[in-house]
């Protein structure tokens, strides 16, 4: 924990965090200093001047908040009259050349601007001559477009790609008011973390070509969850939105601070996988190719159940931790084998050490954990021997060739508990339908062995089971949530002491609580 | 300070009124005079004599809706969803679409606008930034046998004109 | 029995039963009209056959044929289907029948028989009526509770309530009319009343009992559940009252038998006060002794009253507004050709009368025929004052209407029964 330092903001006195700078510091408790270049991961520029504020000890009259680290002591003045003044010329300057076509603009709702404006200007433009005309709608590649009339220069978007990704697509050219953010000819926006400045950007000059006029922002509702697209496991705000008369919907996804594990980014690949939230999602219960009251489908699953003699269960290694214990207690009630064999899941080579990993799977850790086999020989031997095989949706194409698996699975019935409509749920004899992960509350362990919790982002109309609610429908004795846990707190040392909802918002590290058992 | 009160008779307590039927009496005398007034002469009723003359809908009636257009007939509408924010009947749809004739970047795909709810407040009209929506085409009246045809749709809205002139509408306080 | 005897019985039940069944047309015709007029509007003019508007009276066709081919909805909710249904059926019922013995016109002696002009020749008179009357509240009470609907059940007890208070005011203010009257009989008491008061003025029931008359007719708005006392239905805070989850041709028995108990509740009031089927000055022996002069009297009326009607047709059966070759002007001469048509007719009709043999069969048809019309443009006038009152007066209070009942109908009539009595006991 840093020191705390004691400073007067507007005469009042606050305590801080010591070693920030005045933006971070002051707004950690609640004041907010305008900014608009300044980013907490990029640094300080001081290039918008928005955030100049006063400080009574004999320094000039305005100096950057972003600048200033925060001193015990200080005396920072934020509603002066010299201050309000600066900030009202500081808007009219930024806004000078500002087309204000809000109404077209994705970031309306979202903008810094916009915001500013309302706070601090709300003057109208005193422009009486032709305002400068710059590139509108350009392609910078990576799905991102930009506008250079609505950017006000503050360079984000160039520091991170200099700093964070270090390819450098971006630069600013020109001078004064013809200053403005290009690429280089023939050499677009070509790395993985690019739609990161979309996010990054405060006002509405980068936008998503993905996202460019499907929602209004103010539309969307926000609900946090985990990624599941690689073992990272980073956190975002899921945007989703029920239209009228419509289903439940993602929209998109953007990061969200979580600095044990992801900082203020996500990757490209991250950020587009709401898309498989929406489409492609198996949405009814299957006997054979024909789709059935979910019921009937369950009650031939037990009749299945019930017929075979021996059966194998695989478990994909996006399942949560609770879904996990479910079916592992459901395939020690039937006596079956389970497995989480999932090798596809894995892109060897595919990772770059920042955010990106080899494992395409957000939970193989806690395959570990309770001890699961994971290992394809004894799969495939239990899955000869098995008359039944029910896989909770583990995308075994991932791992096969169809007509590999096809063979594999000669005289084996599979039951296919799903969320997706995959070519493997189309092999399977009986198909359940089950929610995603956007749709169930879970925990998962990322690759640096942090746990992590999140809660149901979503209902859709046809609001699915979960795999827990499924395996309890097939006979696994774990019926509630808290019996789920339990089992989870006997597999996980770290969860002994824990109550559910008291798994800490930044994840829990099993490493340092690992290392702390063991020293105790 | 003290509210001002102002102390108001209360009436019916005199004998006369207290027995009920003299008053009631009187009132039955006042009715019958409009009955025997409008008996005599029927030219005397206070109606309009709807289907065959029709009302005069000032400028600032609100109708039903349209979506006006640029000189060349292309929608001037930008899809901000303005209206649709600002709707408190959620009858308005707007699904937004890239606009390439370089007016402007965005426009409307589809634009639905669902009269059955709609409570032709105008909010609409006063939300929209590029005075794209107006309610003045002067059509009070909108009656059909299925509920589908009660959804306008893109096509729809802007194809109905106007019922006045830009000056008119203009002065009228929009 | 002979041929005529039953082709009177036919002919007089007849008259009872469809009289009230024509009128409920005139009834929803006055009444809707009438609130018009009574509130400068014009009310429902519009639907018409091939343009002939019949001055709004089509309206009542179109509406009647809507309701017979209307879904008809019973409610899943309803247990006991069968008291749900009977429910208007009882209503309506009893309201037809009490028209029942209401004379319509004094004997008439054909051939040497008299027959007494009543749907059902009882002497019971107007017990039969009181009888009647109390049990039409069985129908709306039975409405109400099998709807198994919280609004339908406060109409109708509310109804219940309403009807056992306004039976006992109306109930002793027959007492002091029987007292005067001295039987129960309704065409006795017609008889009665064509008396004359002084020499000069007709002894009807208004002059000789007038708080009598103002307690009965009040009791008789409330039992008709008419306005200012239709508390059953309550628009305004239950909806509809007890017939909330009526539809189609059981929701309009309803109605006409609202409008029906009005018209017998008329005819009841008519008889009793206002001299039944008499003309004044006129009685029935005076009629039939003078018929050559009275027809000749109503040849000589007959266009001048017509005349002047049609003169008001021409002038209001026209478009208030610019049009080129008006239709309704071409209807209103349609109109006017009928009526002189109907006038020629009724002018050929009385010429008969005077070249018929005095004193015969003809005479006495005749003054039948002219009492039955006398009774139903009293009782017309009566149901105006019915509609009148309602578009005049608002609703009472529910315990308005109970403190009227019980403190100022009640004591007043009692009153009225000893004030009677010892006039009645004076006199002789």
């Amino acid at each position: 924990m840093a020191d705390k330092i004691k400073l007067f903001v507007n005469g009042v006195e606050v305590e801080v965090e010591a070693g920030k700078n005045l933006i971070d510091a002051v707004g950690a408790v609640g004041i907010e200093i305008p900014h608009l270049c300044y980013h907490p991961a990029l640094g300080a520029d001081g290039n918008c001047r928005m955030c100049l504020v006063g400080i009574e000890d004999g320094r000039p009259p305005l100096v950057p908040a972003c600048k200033t680290p925060a001193m015990a002591g200080m005396k920072v003045l934020l509603d002066a009259a010299h201050i309000k003044k600066i900030q009202h010329d500081v808007m009219e300057l930024e806004l000078i050349n500002h087309p204000t076509d809000c109404p077209v603009c994705d970031q309306a709702g979202e903008c810094k601007l916009q915001d500013y404006y309302m706070a601090f200007d709300q003057a109208e433009s005193r422009m009486n001559v032709p305002q400068v005309v710059k590139g509108k709608k350009m392609d910078f590649g990576a799905g991102v477009v930009h506008d250079q009339e609505r950017c006000v220069v503050c360079g984000r978007c160039v520091r991170f790609c200099r700093q964070i990704t270090k390819t450098g697509e971006l630069g600013i050219i020109n001078r004064t008011d013809d200053a403005r953010v290009n690429i280089f000819p023939g050499r677009p926006l070509s790395n993985r973390y690019a739609g990161n400045v979309v996010d990054l950007c405060p006002v509405g000059a980068m936008t998503s070509r993905d996202f460019r006029f499907k929602q209004r922002v103010w539309f969307l509702k926000k609900a946090p969850g985990i990624c599941h697209g690689c073992a990272k496991g980073c956190n975002i705000t899921i945007d989703h939105n029920r239209e009228k008369y419509k289903d439940d919907i993602i929209y998109r996804f953007r990061p969200r601070l979580n600095e044990q594990v992801n900082g203020y980014f996500i990757c490209d690949a991250g950020r587009l996988s709401y898309k498989a939230e929406n489409e492609g999602r198996l949405t009814e219960a299957r006997l054979g190719n024909k789709a059935r009251p979910i019921d009937d489908v369950l009650a031939a699953c037990t009749r299945e159940i019930e017929r075979a003699e021996k059966i194998a269960l695989v478990l994909s290694p996006n399942c949560s931790l609770e879904q996990m214990a479910a079916v592992q207690a459901l395939a020690e009630k039937l006596g079956a084998f389970l497995s989480g064999y999932s090798d596809g899941y894995i892109k060897p080579g595919d990772g770059d050490g920042y955010l990106i990993q080899d494992d395409k799977a957000a939970n193989r850790a806690g395959l570990g954990l309770l001890g699961i086999d994971c290992s394809r020989e004894a799969f495939e031997s239990a899955v000869q021997q098995a008359q039944l095989l029910i896989n909770f949706n583990n995308d075994l194409t991932r791992s096969y060739k169809e007509s590999d698996l096809k063979k594999l699975l000669q005289g084996t019935k599979v039951i296919a508990v799903s969320s997706h409509d995959t070519p493997g749920t189309a092999l399977a004899d009986l198909a359940i339908p089950v929610a995603s992960y956007s749709e169930y509350a879970g925990s998962v362990v990322n690759c640096d062995n942090i746990l992590q919790s999140f809660a149901k982002g979503l209902s859709k109309n046809n609001d699915l089971a979960d795999i827990c609610a499924i395996a309890v429908q097939l006979g696994s004795p774990l019926g509630s949530p808290k019996e789920r846990f339990a089992l989870l707190q006997q597999s996980i040392s770290a969860l002994k002491d824990l109550e559910p909802d008291k798994i800490p918002a930044q994840g829990l590290n099993l490493n340092d609580s690992e290392a702390a058992n063991v020293t105790a | 300070m003290g509210a001002q009160v102002k102390t108001i008779e209360r009436k019916g307590s005199s004998l006369q009124e207290r027995l009920y039927l003299p008053e009631i009496f009187k009132g039955m005398a006042t009715t019958f005079g409009h009955l025997w007034r409008n008996l005599l002469d029927n030219r005397k009723l206070y109606v309009r004599h709807y289907p065959e003359v029709q009302p005069e809908i000032p400028v600032r009636w609100r109708g039903r809706h349209r979506l006006t257009t640029h000189e060349d007939q292309t929608v001037k509408c930008v899809a901000c969803f303005m209206c649709q924010t600002n709707c408190p009947a959620n009858c308005i749809m707007i699904e937004a679409g890239e606009r390439l004739d370089g007016k402007a970047e965005k426009m409307p795909v589809k634009f639905n606008i669902d009269l059955l709810e709609c409570i032709y407040c105008g909010y609409c009209v006063e939300a929209c930034p590029v005075d794209a929506i107006r309610m003045d085409t002067g059509i009070f009246s909108v009656t059909d046998n299925n509920r589908e045809s009660f959804v306008l749709g893109l096509e729809e809205l802007l194809t109905t004109p106007g019922a006045f002139s830009e000056e008119e509408y203009k002065k009228g306080g929009a | 029995m002979s041929l005529l005897d039953y082709v009177m019985i036919a002919i007089r039940v007849a008259f009872s039963a469809f009289v009230p069944l024509c009128f409920v047309a005139v009834c929803v015709w006055m009444e809707r009209r009438g609130a018009g007029y009574f509130q400068d509007r014009s009310g429902p003019n519009r639907a018409g056959i091939f343009g002939f508007r019949a001055a709004g009276l089509v309206q009542n066709l179109s509406d009647g044929i809507k309701l017979a081919f209307k879904e008809d909805v019973i409610s899943a909710h309803i247990k006991h289907k069968f008291f749900f249904v009977i429910a208007p059926v009882i209503v309506f019922f009893t309201a037809i029948v009490s028209f029942a013995v209401v004379p319509f016109a004094d004997t008439l002696v054909l051939g040497g028989k008299s027959y007494i002009m009543q749907g059902i020749p009882l002497d019971l008179g107007i017990l039969w009526f009181l009888a009647l009357a109390g049990f039409s509240v069985y129908g709306i009470i039975l409405a109400g509770w099998s709807s198994s609907n919280k609004y339908g059940i406060l109409g109708s007890l509310r109804s219940a309530a309403q009807v056992i208070s306004y039976e006992i005011p109306m109930g002793l203010a027959i007492i002091s009319l029987l007292v005067v009257y001295g039987t129960v009989n309704l065409n006795e008491m017609a008889q009665f009343q064509g008396k004359l008061l002084f020499g000069f003025l007709p002894m009807w029931g208004a002059l000789l009992q007038p708080l009598g008359m103002v307690i009965f007719i009040i009791a008789a708005f409330a039992e008709c559940n008419r306005n200012p006392f239709d508390l059953a239905e309550g628009e305004s805070e239950i909806v509809a009252g007890f017939h909330v989850e009526y539809s189609a041709m059981k929701f309009a028995v309803f109605f006409m038998g609202e409008y029906v108990a009005m018209f017998a509740s008329s005819a009841i009031i008519v008889t009793l006060f206002f001299g039944g089927y008499q003309i004044p000055f006129l009685a029935t022996e005076t009629l039939i002794n003078f018929a050559k002069p009275v027809a000749f009297l109503l040849m000589v009326a007959l266009p001048v009253v017509i005349y002047f009607f049609t003169g008001w047709i021409r002038r209001s059966n026209v478009s208030h507004y610019p049009r080129e070759n008006d239709p309704r002007v071409f209807e209103a001469n349609v109109y006017i050709k009928c009526f002189w048509g109907l006038t020629i007719f009724l002018e050929l009709v009385l010429l008969a009368i005077l070249f018929s043999t005095s004193g015969g069969a003809a005479a006495g048809i005749f003054v039948a025929l002219l009492q039955i019309c006398t009774l139903l443009l009293k009782v017309t006038m009566m149901i105006f004052v019915f509609i009148w009152v309602r578009w005049t007066l608002p609703r009472f209070r529910y315990d308005q209407l109970q403190k009227l009942g019980w403190q100022t109908l009640l004591p007043l009539a009692l009153l009225n029964i000893f004030i009677t009595s010892a006039v009645v006991v004076a006199l002789s």
